[in-house]
């Protein structure tokens, strides 16, 4: 195994553990910050392919936004931290059918792309190449997401704005 | 690499109608907030001509992303006329006190904007966005009535289930572009996956169901129907009737050109698939109708029995190149000819609904009454629902049953069996609401008043179902659309 490997193992193990932890957490704090280890290990791995901007991309946005607008989102909504409140009586049901999916696509992937298997040429997705290919061959699917995300923001003011009257 | 700005007129101009809308809004006072609506049917209109000057056009452009032919030109019309539908039905439903007008028609547009786009998008990326879209305004339209538990309670079901499936899906198309080597357009998809061995088409076959899974959701599907009558219920109705029609529309779209053009070499996997989507879905749907109270809901599981006779042609997939060409314009009509017959039924909901709100079904006893034309309306368009003449929607069922006869071996004309058998199910309900509007004595002697736009959509769609009925031969055009299909 070379140096990379050993890394991955690494990073795999500390992401799936935390990602684990996350759903099982009792506190949904606790579960909010085992999400930035899993979100952390996401952008690592991306990181160790050499795609730098994708990785940087994860952890600035995921890690960096999205999980702290989580937890200002429970702070200001008063929603309830203490244990127990992620309960769910499907826990074992949602155990069986994450069970299946795992062992049914780790099947399929080994498969398909077994150990021993001629390694792929990896793609070193440097800033450049990614900015210059999305605002050329993909500037539509650009444009199209900015409109996403516009109607995405106007509409959750208007569903999250407190009414007068109603 | 130089753009074709012809090919993209029509989105550019929803666009821009998008932008002015939602900078118009600011400045309107509290009265005149409805002005939104002009000014958006403006543009949609403007994107309708800009549509029809494409016409006949064979124009590819973003590397082949991105296409104008037959197909994408049908489709762009559909929806542009079905904007316009909803955008009339919306003015004075909307404009009560509670609703967010400006934002509720930045919000719809821009789920047209994302309908548009897709009949054009010839690749897995662009797929995806135009889909999310139209999902993602649709998500918060459906939660509008955010003052009721049922609006709330639609929206957060809508919205929990679509994410899910889009995640799915997602997964499914990055497994797929891994597999193929970094490929995204759907012919180049079709012809990696054709190379792949064994192993790998295990996969890839998984992938497939992957990627199903996000439109069976959209198009509301079996078992991913079950967000549909409490997301409709609980959304303004004018909502219920895009989400019904426009966005069921965009999902088949999509569903279309993924099946016969990028998976058509792995059909013998998915046909049977299909085939138990389509009977599933299809005896559901009716089967549950039968005991609906509430129109709305009704209309849902309608519409849920509906797009399983829209899936059945997916399953009389075979080698046979004319098979698959007739399959997939007996699909193409049916969607359309629905979209019709739909958004008149939903357009007399909405002009009944001041008077009941809620929109029950007894409500309905005797209005012939006091709406003639919204009764006459009305009763044609559960006659072509249920696919009895005279009315459009005999032909689409008649295109359908054709297609799975002309299949031949077991399955065609088994598949066509059971739809006649749940086509004859379904004229219990539909007709039921032609029964209690015609022949049962008015107890509401509140007189209805229909606005000229809602009276305007009702004619139109009445006058088009029944041209297509009298006139059959413009089905026939239909081989043109179908050229696309390997």
């Amino acid at each position: 195994m070379t140096a990379q490997e050993y890394a991955f193992a690494v990073i795999a193990a500390v992401g799936s553990i935390s990602a684990i932890a996350v759903v099982t957490a009792r506190n949904v704090v606790h579960a909010a910050l085992y999400l930035v280890v899993a979100l952390l290990s996401v952008g690592a791995t991306f990181l160790l392919l050499g795609a730098e901007f994708a990785g940087w991309v994860q952890i600035l946005i995921y890690v960096g936004a999205i999980v702290i607008l989580f937890l200002f989102g429970l702070m200001l909504t008063k929603a309830p931290i203490g244990r127990d409140t992620l309960d769910n009586t499907h826990r074992w049901v949602g155990l069986l059918v994450a069970a299946g999916v795992f062992a049914g696509l780790a099947f399929l992937i080994q498969d398909a792309f077994p150990l021993d298997a001629e390694p792929f040429e990896v793609f070193h997705g440097s800033t450049s190449v990614v900015g210059e290919s999305m605002f050329r061959d993909f500037v539509l699917p650009f444009e199209a997401i900015s409109f996403l995300l516009l109607a995405a923001l106007i509409g959750a003011i208007v569903l999250a704005r407190k009414d007068e009257g109603n | 690499m130089t753009v074709d700005y012809h090919a993209i007129l029509p989105e550019l101009i929803l666009a821009g109608t998008i932008m002015l809308v939602l900078v118009v809004d600011l400045f309107l006072p509290a009265r005149l907030k409805w002005g939104s609506m002009p000014i958006g049917l403006i543009g949609v209109l403007g994107s309708l001509v800009a549509v029809l000057t494409l016409l006949g056009d064979e124009r590819a452009t973003f590397g082949g992303a991105f296409v104008v032919d037959n197909f994408a030109v049908l489709f762009k019309v559909f929806f542009l006329v079905a904007a316009v539908i909803v955008l009339a039905v919306s003015r004075h439903y909307i404009d009560q006190p509670g609703y967010y007008q400006g934002e509720y028609y930045f919000l719809l547009l821009t789920s047209f904007l994302g309908c548009l786009l897709m009949p054009s998008s010839r690749d897995l990326l662009m797929l995806f966005i135009a889909l999310e879209l139209v999902s993602a305004p649709g998500f918060l339209m459906a939660a509008f009535r955010k003052w009721t538990v049922t609006g709330v309670e639609g929206g957060l079901k809508f919205f929990l289930i679509g994410v899910l499936s889009t995640a799915v899906m997602l997964f499914g198309m990055s497994l797929i572009y891994g597999l193929t080597g970094g490929k995204t357009r759907l012919d180049e998809v079709a012809g990696a996956l054709g190379k792949l061995d064994a192993s790998q088409e295990a996969m890839a076959l998984a992938s497939i169901l992957f990627v199903v899974v996000g439109f069976a959701f959209k198009v509301s599907a079996f078992p991913f129907q079950f967000w549909a009558p409490d997301t409709y219920e609980g959304a303004p109705v004018p909502v219920a009737a895009f989400l019904a029609v426009a966005s069921k529309a965009a999902g088949f779209a999509g569903l279309l050109q993924l099946m016969f053009v990028a998976f058509i070499g792995q059909h013998e996997f998915w046909v049977p698939i299909f085939a138990f989507l389509a009977i599933a879905t299809m005896t559901i749907g009716n089967l549950v109708a039968l005991q609906q109270r509430q129109f709305v809901r009704l209309l849902a599981y309608s519409g849920i029995a509906q797009a399983g006779y829209i899936l059945l042609p997916f399953a009389l997939v075979t080698t046979d190149q004319a098979v698959n060409q007739q399959a997939f314009a007996s699909a193409t009509a049916y969607i359309l000819i629905y979209g019709i017959m739909n958004l008149g039924a939903f357009a007399v909901a909405v002009a009944l609904s001041k008077r009941s709100p809620r929109l029950l079904i007894s409500d309905f006893a005797g209005v012939a009454r006091v709406a003639p034309f919204l009764a006459v309306g009305m009763t044609l368009f559960m006659v072509s629902l249920a696919g009895v003449p005279p009315a459009a929607g005999f032909w689409a069922k008649i295109l359908i049953f054709g297609a799975a006869i002309s299949r031949g071996e077991v399955l065609g004309p088994l598949l066509a069996a059971i739809m006649v058998v749940n086509s004859v199910v379904s004229v219990f309900y539909y007709l039921a609401i032609a029964r209690q509007m015609i022949f049962q004595p008015l107890e509401d002697t509140t007189p209805v008043r229909t606005p000229v736009l809602l009276a305007g959509v009702v004619g139109l769609s009445m006058a088009a179902l029944l041209f297509f009925f009298l006139l059959p031969g413009t089905f026939s055009r239909l081989a043109d659309i179908s050229t696309l299909v390997a």
